[in-house]
């Protein structure tokens, strides 16, 4: 999936990989934020109630 | 001539049995699917335990200047108050100006140190559990318990006593994740002390009791007579099914005398 992705992006060599960067970390952000909701819905709430 | 598929070559292509593709297309797909599967859930499972520390770590380096600012900021002062029979966790506050408060039956007026209060997201505490190894170097308390205050430290419920003054002060914690402040308080035997620092000084309690109870049972930080100390947490450890709550009574500290003489 990855090589597939990495030949569909336009452009030059650095062009590719300067895209392929802002790609990964967005993908690691949206990521961090989804692991997140998904803890804070199963695993631990930091223990509040009402 | 054959309805049959011819190759640039000229060759007569093999006939192909398509339901053996399928599978293998189906086989080939769910396998990869399941190795992403995997990767996520390793990352969730890396997320959760180490990153999510790694962060609350991070924020308690910063919490622990916040506070020491916080408490040379904080204003004290001494107060003369009465017990509140409605609500505990606000004592009546005498006025100067007047003259010894009638003891009948609002108890004997006693005179109270109080600080002011801390704003939302504020440092404003350090609690110590010696029992409980994470906890002896102590973790920074906040005041509130939005998602964002759990991130970083133990979180003081809004609206309840702060720690040492009278009525129920609620501090909620994370269990597995954040930096798991309070993942052992299930060690916790009736005895064992429970410090909290404030810009008042080092308040002990005394672990009374502990419940299990439903995430809505909000009866946990109601006002109490006396006061104490109720910890919050996700039970069972890896799941926010339940709550584990440990009830602890002051029993040293700036004000303990003048509170057990009023209760």
């Amino acid at each position: 999936m990855i090589s597939r992705i990495w030949r569909l992006l336009p452009g030059p060599l650095w062009a590719r990989v300067i895209q392929a960067v802002v790609l990964a970390a967005a993908f690691l952000v949206a990521l961090h934020f989804f692991y997140d909701w998904l803890g804070k819905a199963i695993l631990d709430q930091g223990g509040t109630v009402g | 001539m054959q309805d049959t598929d011819i190759a640039f070559d000229g060759e007569v292509a093999q006939p192909v049995d398509p339901g053996d593709t399928l599978g293998l297309r189906v086989l080939h797909n769910a396998g990869w699917t399941f190795i992403y599967l995997g990767f996520l859930t390793l990352g969730f499972v890396v997320h959760q335990l180490f990153i999510t520390t790694w962060f609350a770590q991070q924020a308690q380096s910063e919490l622990a200047l916040e506070r020491e600012e916080q408490w040379e900021e904080t204003e004290i002062s001494e107060v003369v108050v009465v017990a509140n029979p409605d609500n505990p966790n606000e004592p009546i506050v005498v006025p100067e100006s007047t003259d010894a408060p009638d003891q009948g039956e609002q108890g004997r007026p006693l005179v109270l140190k109080v600080e002011s209060a801390p704003e939302l997201g504020t440092a404003f505490a350090l609690i110590r559990i010696p029992r409980i190894e994470r906890l002896q170097e102590g973790w920074n308390v906040v005041e509130g318990v939005r998602t964002r205050d759990l991130r970083s430290g133990a979180g003081h419920m809004p609206d309840t006593a702060l720690p040492g003054q009278p009525g129920n002060a609620v501090i909620s914690g994370h269990r597995t994740t954040y930096g798991q402040p309070f993942h052992e308080l299930d060690a916790l035997d009736p005895g064992d002390r429970i410090e909290v620092d404030t810009a008042l000084g080092t308040h002990i309690y005394e672990v009374r009791e502990f419940r299990i109870v439903k995430p809505t049972d909000t009866w946990v930080a109601d006002p109490r007579e006396g006061a104490w100390l109720t910890l919050t947490t996700c039970h069972p450890k890896f799941s926010a099914r339940e709550r584990y709550v440990v009830f602890a009574e002051l029993v040293f500290g700036p004000n303990a005398e003048a509170i057990e003489v009023m209760s």
